[in-house]
């Protein structure tokens, strides 16, 4: 679909009802030229179907992949596509990693119906029977749970001893507290923390093991077994260890090494913190942002700098643990709304203007409202049209975590705020990581200049924690441009990102006057490190718009 | 009379015909007996015992149907105000903005933080087009910038991506995850290890794993910004013991037990947390008396090693391998990928019990993607360069030592750090304490009235003599210091902290990290740079 010419409208996700094969003829050509090719090299291991045997090993990079040390049954469409592919950037990836949309229906732009009524939260209550059934099942296996310690700790006592006092020492967790992990997780626990290895992609190779000792613990079985993957958060594919992303990001590899070896505000600061920041601005269609090297922390040492002892965090039920983390840092005083629910909402910010602070009756020096875009844990959407209304009234500051919906939601893959079409300037403070939808590690905090300056002062994040390793920086930085796009500058002076630093000394905003405002704008290529190659397919946004 | 009476008859005919009605249905229902000779038995002729159930039953439903999040409009404190009230109260309440502009001096510190194009390293490039010394980041072993890792980081990026794209639990734990765990717990001797993702949310996520409400904690007071965090998010009983001073831990903990003695209170968890080189000053533990300490008095230890793992003991295994000190005998060893193996994230070692509980219970390793492989890897290599290069570690001892021994004789600059720890940390002496602007407060004022020579007091986290300091001259006495080697050529920093947000306020130091990578004339050199610069710029301030 790469040779496709790029839409009008950059979009991703849209319908487009162009065909992106340019001619039957040449379509049929490079499935038997591929076809040939992937004869030539997999020798004698061709499946029945010419058409089943383009697979993605014909790419000479992906040759040496893990992916492709055992070949297995090729009818579930795992290793390759069952259906023939209809577009040449099939070729470019690896079909473990990466699967093709090959019907241009099935693509669906993400966004609001503006008027329409954001749905509420459905209640899924299940029947009854399933309650009391559950609960029953939940009974029985505490009554045979404390049985069993009841027994053990009688006729097997060395088996307990962790969970007992024992020479003067306390038990590390007592039987009470770590009763649910022992008993009721540990019948489960063959389904987590299972090892993989290779990229978490389409695709995702599980170490097999098995258990003989009732979960306690895991011998590898030293075989593997691919399953499709829909469990690794990779909304836009972006884990891949081919394509332009990892291209660049082998080039930082190289240029940079692995790691900052500081934190920012000593000397950690790189030229690529600088460029990422200003690119994370752009993408999110703020005034600056700041990038942290992982995702729980950025909400737990940033939280901390925004609000403190005299504000009130106003918290939706359902927030994610390091919001929790961070609002328990500082000191603020927590309220909590029912889910999603804009009139309980309402009612309690009434309610807490009125009152003002516990005892004193002072009023609250602040009031922040911390919703996410997406929950992580409902997969609920936050009623943002509802929620800026509101702040239009209440003058509450608004903090909305987009550690899921960012790349994944809106025309543009901007998020929330891209979905509802609303103004992303009207939240004042956005959050996210790249974990999720750009295939990196970390997390980001965008907002206005002065906001993001006091943080960069007053944050434990900057003071203490390390400066995010430049790797992840590169592959954040080519993710976001292949889903922005990427319009070509000519260089005017030496290297872009000496002149960027020179120009202004202290934070630079590397864009230029040609669409300085634009949003959801393309990238500039002078807010890319010179040295990344741009491939035609991330230019045009083709291979973002493609995800 | 009589006729009112005949007139209910057919009323009370009807109400015990459906009485029995409803008890013989009653009785019909499965179970139902018990019900009648429970509710017998609690009512024994006693319509108050009846009442009373009848109460709790509705408390217990009422509280059950109480929506967690409901307004608070019971308290005593609650007042009542009307919809057109409230809705002034609204209008007229204008909140703080959310970020105070900064001040000047923060703005000049925001500028000033240099920018290094290219990568970091022994010798790095700053945005002003100089290559400098770099004094400053933790490069103990010279691994940035390492051929054999970058190779080995590149060969996992081809293979695995570069994001886990998942939290450890939920297919984010990759092979090469257990490998590192694995590699670590090797190097160090311990029976197992589990790795974070960020250096600073490791051991804030350690302490609450363990110590929860009840549970008593003796920590130094100078443990560094992330272990305070950890013992506030824990919630349990602190404790507090002179930094570095082994001595006053030992009082406290004596008088721990004549407390509990005395009280008879049943045993809880106990732990001592401190770290191995301390982050605010570069001291370091003396590890045996440590562990005879913690032996005897039956606490658990929670070491940080985020400085001293891959900085000090023949190979970079930190303070157990200097003191010869099993790693096994300290209960929770934490350390940081991030600063001794030049990677990212963070670890903490201990046995297999320690290690499974923190995969459930350690907060930021369950909520937070698993490291990405390619950094992962970087480590593992880093930990294979160690255990096969020894003379790392003697180079940068010897270049430790060269920087001391240049810096330990200067009459301006008073060094706290141990003389094996790579971190160096430089404070202004300044000629006598008579030069304090008076304007400096005491730092307590409940100190001021106390003799001194008694021991502090253990509940708060401030000596009894804490050390008096202008912190505000000393840091912009610092700052020209790092300004005027910069321009020598020489990358060192203040140690950046958040004032005001750390327990106590902290002596203003320019932290050095020395690096194996340099070699030692580059070394000296630099020495000699920060000697010039701390004589040209403290020099002046003392005439």
């Amino acid at each position: 679909m790469a040779i496709n010419p790029a839409s009008p409208t950059p979009s991703m996700f849209r319908k487009k009802p162009s065909s992106a094969m340019s001619t039957a003829a040449s379509y049929l050509s490079a499935v038997s030229k591929a076809d040939a090719r992937a004869r030539g090299l997999n020798g004698g291991s061709t499946t029945s179907t010419p058409a089943l045997s383009l697979s993605s090993s014909v790419t000479s990079s992906s040759e040496d992949t893990v992916l492709h040390e055992d070949i297995g049954d090729s009818a579930d469409g795992l290793y390759y596509p069952s259906v023939p592919p209809t577009s040449e950037q099939v070729f470019t990836t690896v079909h473990t990693e990466f699967g093709h949309c090959a019907n241009e229906s099935y693509r669906y732009t993400s966004r609001h119906t503006p008027g329409e009524p954001v749905k509420g939260v459905v209640e899924q209550d299940p029947p009854y029977y399933i309650l009391i059934t559950t609960y029953v099942s939940y009974l029985l296996v505490i009554c045979i749970g404390h049985l069993r310690d009841f027994i053990g700790k009688r006729f097997k006592p060395s088996a307990f001893r962790h969970l007992m006092t024992q020479d003067g020492y306390a038990a590390l967790n007592s039987d009470f507290d770590s009763f649910y992990t022992r008993r009721l997780k540990s019948r489960i626990d063959d389904c987590f923390s299972h090892p993989v290895t290779g990229v978490p992609g389409r695709t995702i190779l599980l170490l097999d093991r098995y258990s003989t000792d009732h979960n306690v613990t895991f011998q590898p079985t030293g075989t593997r077994t691919r399953g499709l993957n829909i469990s690794s958060y990779n909304y836009l594919g972006f884990a891949q260890g081919d394509g332009p992303c990892a291209d660049a990001v082998e080039e930082s590899v190289a240029r940079y090494g692995v790691s900052a070896c500081s934190t920012r505000r000593e000397v950690g600061t790189l030229d690529l913190h600088l460029q990422a920041e200003a690119l994370v601005a752009r993408f999110m269609g703020m005034e600056s942002a700041l990038i942290s090297s992982m995702g729980f922390a950025t909400n737990s040492t940033i939280i901390p700098a925004l609000v403190s002892k005299g504000c009130l965090v106003i918290s939706d039920e359902f927030n994610h643990a390091s919001i929790r983390y961070g609002v328990r840092l500082s000191g603020a005083n927590v309220r909590m709304f029912k889910h999603n629910n804009m009139q309980a909402l309402e009612s309690l910010l009434r309610e807490v203007i009125s009152q003002g602070q516990p005892k004193t009756h002072r009023p609250w020096k602040k009031i922040l409202i911390i919703v996410e875009g997406l929950y992580s844990m409902e997969g609920t959407l936050v009623n943002l049209p509802a929620l800026l209304e509101l702040k239009k009234k209440y003058k509450f500051y608004l903090f909305v975590d987009e550690a899921h919906s960012v790349g994944a939601m809106g025309p543009h893959g901007r998020g929330v705020a891209d979905y509802f079409d609303v103004n992303p300037r009207s939240i004042d403070i956005l959050m996210g990581t790249f974990t999720k939808s750009f295939g990196a590690a970390g997390g980001y905090i965008a907002g206005n200049k002065a906001l993001i300056e006091r943080l960069r002062i007053s944050s434990h994040y900057s003071a203490y924690t390390e400066a995010m390793a430049p790797p992840v920086l590169t592959q954040v930085m080519a993710s976001m441009a292949s889903i922005m796009g990427v319009t070509i500058i000519p260089e005017t002076k030496n290297s872009s990102s000496l002149s960027l630093l020179h120009s202004s000394n202290a934070i630079p905003v590397p864009v230029t006057n040609l669409e300085a405002t634009a949003y959801p704008g393309t990238a500039p290529s002078t807010a890319l490190p010179n040295w990344v190659s741009l491939p035609p397919s991330l230019c045009d946004g083709s291979d973002g718009r493609m995800r | 009379m009589s006729a009112t009476t005949s007139s209910l008859e057919p009323l009370f005919t009807i109400l015990s015909y459906s009485y029995a009605t409803l008890e013989t249905n009653f009785y019909k229902l499965p179970g139902s007996s018990v019900v009648a000779r429970y509710v017998k038995s609690s009512h024994q002729n006693d319509p108050g015992r009846t009442l009373l159930e009848v109460f709790l039953i509705i408390f217990a439903i009422r509280t059950l149907l109480q929506s967690r999040t409901r307004a608070d409009n019971s308290g005593k404190h609650f007042i009542s105000f009307d919809e057109k009230e409230i809705d002034e109260l609204v209008d007229e309440w204008t909140p703080e903005p959310l970020a105070a502009e900064l001040s000047p001096k923060e703005q000049a510190e925001l500028a000033s933080i240099p920018v290094i194009v290219g990568p970091t390293g022994p010798k790095p490039k700053l945005s002003n087009g100089k290559t400098v010394l770099n004094l400053a980041s933790y490069n103990f072993t010279g691994l940035a910038g390492n051929e054999d890792i970058k190779q080995s980081g590149v060969e996992t990026l081809r293979k695995y991506g570069l994001g886990s794209c998942g939290p450890p639990g939920f297919y984010g734990n990759q092979d090469v995850h257990i490998q590192l765990e694995k590699d670590i717990a090797d190097f160090l001797g311990t029976e197992s290890a589990i790795l974070y993702s960020q250096a600073f949310s490791t051991i804030s996520s350690v302490i609450p794993a363990f110590c929860k409400r009840g549970d008593l904690i003796v920590a130094d007071r100078g443990v560094n910004f992330s272990i305070q965090k950890g013992l506030q998010i824990s919630r349990c009983t602190v404790r507090w013991y002179d930094h570095n001073d082994l001595n006053s831990l030992e009082q406290v903990l004596e008088a721990i037990e004549k407390e509990r003695q005395k009280k008879r209170s049943p045993l809880t968890r106990r732990f001592i947390v401190t770290e191995g080189i301390f982050d605010h000053d570069g001291a370091m533990s003396d590890l045996p008396k440590l562990i005879e300490l913690k032996l005897k008095f039956k606490y658990r230890l929670i070491l940080d090693e985020s400085i001293s793992f891959g900085s000090v003991g023949r190979t970079g295994r930190g303070l157990t391998e200097l003191y010869n000190v099993p790693a096994d005998q300290v209960d929770m060893l934490v350390g940081s990928v991030a600063n001794g193996l030049a990677s990212a994230g963070g670890f903490c070692a201990g046995t297999n019990i320690v290690v499974n509980h923190q995969r459930i219970n350690g907060t930021s390793f369950v909520f937070s993607a698993a490291m990405p492989a390619l950094l992962t890897v970087a480590a593992s290599e880093g930990i294979s360069i160690l255990r096969n290069t020894p003379s790392i570690l003697s180079t940068l001892q010897e270049n430790i030592r060269a920087v001391r021994v240049i810096l330990d004789r200067v009459d301006c600059i008073s060094i706290p750090s141990h003389p094996a720890s790579a971190t160096i940390h430089l404070h202004v002496k300044l000629p006598s304490p008579m030069h304090l602007s008076p304007r400096v407060p005491p730092p307590s004022p409940s100190l001021s009235s106390s003799s001194s020579g008694k021991p502090s007091n253990p509940l708060s986290p401030t000596p009894r003599e804490a050390p008096q300091f202008d912190a505000e001259l000393e840091e912009k006495l610092l700052q020209d210091v790092v300004e005027e080697a910069l321009a020598q050529g020489v990358l060192i920093t203040r140690a950046k902290r958040l004032r005001g947000q750390e327990l106590n306020d902290i002596r203003p130091s320019i932290r050095l990290a020395i690096s194996a990578a340099l070699n030692k004339k580059d070394c000296e050199k630099a020495a000699n740079v920060v000697k010039a610069a701390f004589v040209k710029i403290v020099g002046r301030q003392r005439r």
